[in-house]
């Protein structure tokens, strides 16, 4: 096979490609910058979907994979060894149709150093999509620290008043995490003589479940600070209040996905029984995410904050999906790290139109913008009410199936944590709505709110695409269920082998 | 004598003899420009001598220097550190008006002491090549004369290496005294034997460990190394901080991996002591530094505690090959690593020790973006976060740790390298997102070993299995 | 073992005794007159003549070094002739090569003008 035009290779250095190209361009010529930026990720986006048409839906194994020896000396077993299956191909398309949308909300928006910010914003493109199609641990660790460096930069560059501050505690926080992770890697790399990750899945039920538990916990510490769980999401309000708008939309849209996508990928199948053991206090962490996050979503004036911890919020939707650990309950916690992208991408994005134009976030300097901006006040209720998933919408889909799911699992054991979370859908329709209510209704009694423009042809641009998915997802999300179902048939088979087997 | 004899030594003969020449001819023609010349290439043809080395496993002098493929690798890096010190010299030296020609003839005098020190295969001969590496540092240490940091440095280093050189001499005695020979595989057999005065071989090991902490700046015998860091001028301070501590691990490494396994269970238990020490000290003192050379130095201390983790399974005859080829490597990689930095350092540095201050990097990430992605990369690199030569080396390192069953140290490692992320970010931090005015000196032999060091970062941690192969397999020798 | 170096350590014993006994009774029947050239400082039989930490020019010093290091590595042809019969060829050789690196620091410092006193 030729391995330059094989789709995964394509799709996750494509972006790389393009940020070499810029290296070459002046940095004074900005649009031919933003427009060589805009048709790299745009072209990659089309190699994403010619992916997903070489990508056959019922089988439930790695596809279109790559297994070459990398490092294969002095005792190592490190190949390059790549694929996708229905667990990631979802979360590598919203990667690449983010990227650029968020591309193309910054046309405006960054002006300054814009060659750098789009040689980062590319590179970073690169790594989450390798973040995702990697099945070699080294390859994975790799692409996932690798991740920080672009961001960091994008938030310390570009971003708000406190954006050291801001990079700074990202950085530190997450490789916290991820450096633990690197001592089980290497643990299981040597005890296993592979860091395959199918190899390690298939042996991973005969670790003894005294140290699964550990190399669990080592795993979670770098994935749940991505995601992030209570209590360990301190770093996501900074980070999400001080990036620039692009990358606030990627984090929240990709990154945090990351984190997700890492519990489902390696430590649900890899440490099954940790997984079982461990999934009753994975869901109490979940379901006090949930109401933390929107009890103090409620509470914000800086819109942007209130967004940020929304997802603190709606991120425990989908961990208390994952650790359900039935079909129901995965799926449901896949199509929720899609919907979540999109809906709070779009937010995010929105809240960007606002603040470029105002240049303030609070709250309280707005209302009544409807009347002014009537364009930007449909699209916004629209991503509001899919965010707090009204029936219809892409949300309720999500998060209904993620209910149900949790609901009846036996891992987790008891109905209460459904029921808990339920009452956080409640409680996101109150901050959302709130929020609503601040900005748009009311009288329009400020000057400066008054000559507000409406959006421009390339803001509805950006809004289009999400909102086409929002509505699709949330009248028709059979196709999309039907792309992961059958991995997580299998996934969740293989976890109740596991489990009869520790049984005896 | 016989051939082999010669032949073990010949590289080493070569530069000797080349730098005597040298030293000559400089003082006879006085062109700085020629000693340049004639340096490079005389490190040159010895690194050809010495890659030719390889695979010869030769003893010679009854079994008083050993060739073997760790010997070889080792000489390797010595030479091609000893290169990239004079392209970063060359300018330098000019430019601070210190261009002399003694400080070619010194460096190859001090590289011939540290290629006998890995070739070294009995403890008088590694006190040798001990003096005859660090006499000519001492002088190199103070050769921006008559500045008086310089000088501080030149003295400080010399009373200190004369400590600790007495510390090895002490500990050479005590081992003597045990196993009544100095000689590594005699010793060896002596233990092999039970004729060896344990207690007494211990504390003598114990001493000779400590003399070359000193060398290797190991807390807490790090206490010279800020001080002669900062003081040096900037392109022997780089030589200083690979050629020093490569040859100090290859001593500790040939002596205690090839003699005295026995020893691990008195002596592992002080490696681990020391290297947690070095680890949390070296980062945490580095975090409050606002000089770059002073956070470079910290930085190698904390660097010289990665690597004496290698050291402490060393007594498990399993594990022990795969600890000695992660340190090789990991010296290998911090070598490209901080020879970048220190070239990036230098071009920043202005005379009269200015331009040295964090804050003067401020901006430079505008007005300079390559020279600004090339120090990032560094940084990164000794951070250890991917795709970096310095993340490729701290997994080896850690995977001979957790190998070992020390998981307890490779944690404390983890979590100081999340320490020492604080510090490199700083300085990333101060590059690209702060503004500022900096001058920057553009000179090509600079910029070459800048951009060379920097695209060797990148390049061989994506493609670095051949290298680790090499170093794999550049085990030492057992007796 | 120790009852053989018995008669070593009596003899110790009162070599220190008798040293310290003598000093004693000097001090006991002395006669001490104190007069000024008495009181001086002793140096070489010379008349101490101002401060005491006067500077030494700085050229003594380089001399000084190069005179040890000279005088001491030919300390070294002393053993070398001791066994230089049993030795023959190889020994000649060898101190050839000495006397060559020795050459060469030499011919270094002369051409530096470490030995020139202006």
């Amino acid at each position: 096979m030729n391995y330059l035009l094989h789709p995964l290779i394509l799709v996750t250095f494509f972006p790389l490609l393009g940020s070499l190209a810029l290296l070459f361009i002046k940095p004074e010529k900005k649009n031919t910058i933003r427009w060589v930026a805009l048709i790299t990720s745009l072209l990659t986006f089309i190699f994403s979907l010619l992916m997903l048409a070489q990508f056959n839906a019922n089988n439930p194994n790695i596809q279109m994979e790559i297994d070459n020896p990398w490092i294969n000396v002095a005792g190592w077993n490190i190949n390059f060894h790549i694929g996708v299956d229905g667990l990631s191909i979802l979360l590598i398309l919203l990667t690449t149709l983010l990227t650029p949308i968020s591309i193309l909300s910054t046309w405006t928006a960054i002006d300054k150093r814009v060659k750098d910010f789009m040689i980062f914003f590319l590179l970073l493109e690169t790594g989450m999509i390798g973040v995702f199609i990697a099945l070699d641990l080294f390859l994975f660790y790799v692409f996932w620290e690798f991740t920080l460096v672009p961001m960091y930069l994008l938030i310390g560059i570009w971003g708000g008043p406190r954006r050291i501050y801001a990079a700074i505690k990202f950085f530190l926080y997450t490789m916290a995490g991820s450096i633990l992770m690197l001592l089980a890697i290497l643990w299981l790399g040597i005890r296993q003589g592979t860091f395959s990750v199918p190899e390690l899945i298939a042996s991973g039920a005969n670790i003894p479940v005294y140290i699964q538990i550990w190399l669990f916990l080592a795993f979670a510490a770098a994935f749940a600070i991505k995601v992030p769980m209570w209590p360990l999401h301190s770093w996501l309000p900074d980070a999400h209040v001080q990036a620039p708008t692009a990358g606030s939309v990627i984090l929240a849209g990709v990154m945090l996905k990351m984190g997700t996508y890492g519990f489902l990928r390696f430590n649900i199948p890899m440490f099954p029984n940790a997984a079982i053991k461990l999934a009753p206090w994975m869901a109490l962490f979940a379901v006090i995410g949930i109401l933390y996050g929107a009890a103090v979503s409620y509470a914000q004036k800086d819109v942007k904050k209130l967004v940020a911890y929304s997802s603190v919020s709606h991120l425990g939707f989908v961990m208390l999906g994952l650790f359900a650990l039935n079909p129901q309950g995965i799926q449901g916690g896949i199509l929720q790290m899609v919907n979540h992208g999109l809906s709070t991408g779009a937010l995010f994005l929105l809240v960007g139109m606002i603040y470029e134009r105002r240049h303030t976030r609070d709250m309280d300097a707005f209302g009544g913008l409807w009347k002014a901006m009537p364009v930007y006040g449909a699209l916004t209720l629209i991503v509001t009410l899919s965010s707090m998933g009204l029936p219809g919408l892409n949300g309720f889909v999500g998060e209904f199936t993620i209910l149900l799911g949790s609901f009846g699992s036996k891992a987790i054991g008891s109905p209460w944590f459904a029921g808990f979370a339920a009452i956080g859908v409640i409680l996101a329709a109150v901050y959302l709505l709130f929020m609503f209510q601040k900005l748009f209704l009311g009288p329009l009694d400020k000057e400066e709110n008054k000559i507000l423009k409406d959006l421009n042809a390339r803001e509805i641009i950006t809004m289009v695409p999400l909102l086409i998915l929002i509505f699709w997802i949330g009248l028709y999300p059979k196709p999309f269920f039907a792309l992961m179902a059958p991995a997580v048939d299998k996934l969740v088979a293989a976890l109740q082998t596991a489990a009869t087997i520790a049984m005896h | 004598m016989t051939t082999t004899d010669l032949l073990s030594v010949f590289p080493l003969l070569i530069l000797i003899l080349w730098a005597c020449l040298v030293l000559l001819l400089d003082v006879f023609l006085k062109r700085e420009r020629l000693t340049t010349i004639l340096t490079a290439i005389g490190l040159v043809v010895t690194l050809g001598f010495s890659i030719s080395q390889n695979n010869l496993n030769l003893t010679g002098f009854n079994n008083m220097v050993v060739v073997d493929n760790f010997a070889v690798y080792l000489n390797i890096i010595f030479l091609g550190s000893g290169l990239l010190a004079i392209s970063l010299a060359h300018d330098y030296l000019k430019r601070m008006g210190i261009n002399r020609g003694e400080f070619y003839v010194l460096l190859m005098f001090s590289i011939s002491g540290m290629m006998l020190m890995a070739i070294a295969a009995d403890l008088i001969v590694f006190f040798l090549a001990l003096e005859l590496l660090s006499i000519p540092l001492y002088v190199l240490a103070a050769f921006a004369r008559p500045r008086v940091e310089s000088e501080e440095a030149g003295m400080k280093y010399f009373l200190l290496g004369a400590f600790s050189g007495g510390f090895v001499v002490y500990g050479i005695a005590l081992v003597f005294g045990a196993t009544a020979t100095t000689n590594l595989s005699g010793i060896a057999a002596r233990i092999a034997e039970h004729q060896a005065d344990i207690p007494l071989l211990t504390i003598g090991a114990a001493l000779i460990l400590v003399g070359f902490s000193f060398k290797v700046a190991v807390v807490p015998f790090q206490m010279w190394t800020p001080d002669v860091y900062h003081g040096a001028p900037s392109a022997v301070t780089a030589f200083m901080a690979i050629g020093a501590k490569a040859a100090g691990f290859a001593a500790l490494m040939r002596i205690f991996v090839a003699a005295l396994p026995t020893l691990s269970e008195q002596i592992t238990p002080i490696i681990w002591v020391l290297a947690a020490l070095t680890m949390i000290v070296g980062n945490i003192v580095a975090v409050a530094q606002s000089n770059i050379k002073r956070m470079l130095a910290y930085s190698s201390i904390a660097h010289a505690g990665y690597i004496l983790m290698a050291l402490v399974s060393y007594g498990q005859s399993s594990v022990a090959s795969v600890s000695v080829s992660a340190a090789l490597f990991y010296l290998l990689s911090y070598a490209v690593t901080n020879f970048g930095a220190w070239a990036v350092v230098i071009a920043v540095e202005k005379a009269e020790g200015k331009g040295l201050a964090l804050d003067d990097y401020a901006g430079i990430g505008r007005k300079y973006p390559a020279l600004a992605a090339a120090m990032a990369i560094f940084m990164l690199s000794f951070t250890g976060v991917p795709p970096t030569l310095g993340f490729v080396g701290k997994f080896y390192l850690f995977r001979a740790v957790i190998d070992g069953g020390y998981i307890g140290l490779a944690v404390i490692g983890v979590l100081t390298s999340l320490i020492s992320a604080f510090y490199y970010l700083r300085v990333v931090v101060i590059m690209y997102m702060r503004d500022g005015e900096p001058e920057v000196r553009s000179e090509p032999w600079l910029n070459l070993t800048t951009a060379f060091t920097a695209i060797a970062t990148i390049v061989l941690s994506i493609f670095s299995a051949p290298i680790l192969q090499w170093a794999s397999q550049a085990i030492l020798s057992t007796f | 073992m120790a009852i053989e170096f018995l008669p070593i350590a009596i003899l110790f014993v009162l070599a220190i005794a008798l040293a310290v006994f003598i000093v004693f009774l000097g001090s006991i029947f002395g006669p001490k007159r104190y007069i000024n050239t008495k009181m001086m400082p002793y140096e070489s039989g010379m008349t101490p003549i101002g401060p005491g930490t006067r500077r030494m020019n700085v050229r003594f010093y380089l001399i000084a070094v190069l005179f040890i290091l000279f005088d001491i590595e030919v300390i070294f042809f002393l053993p070398w002739a001791v066994v230089f019969r049993s030795l023959g060829l190889f020994a000649l050789i060898e101190m050839l090569v000495f006397i060559g690196i020795l050459l060469v620091g030499y011919v270094y410092a002369w051409k530096k003008g470490a030995l020139e006193w202006e």
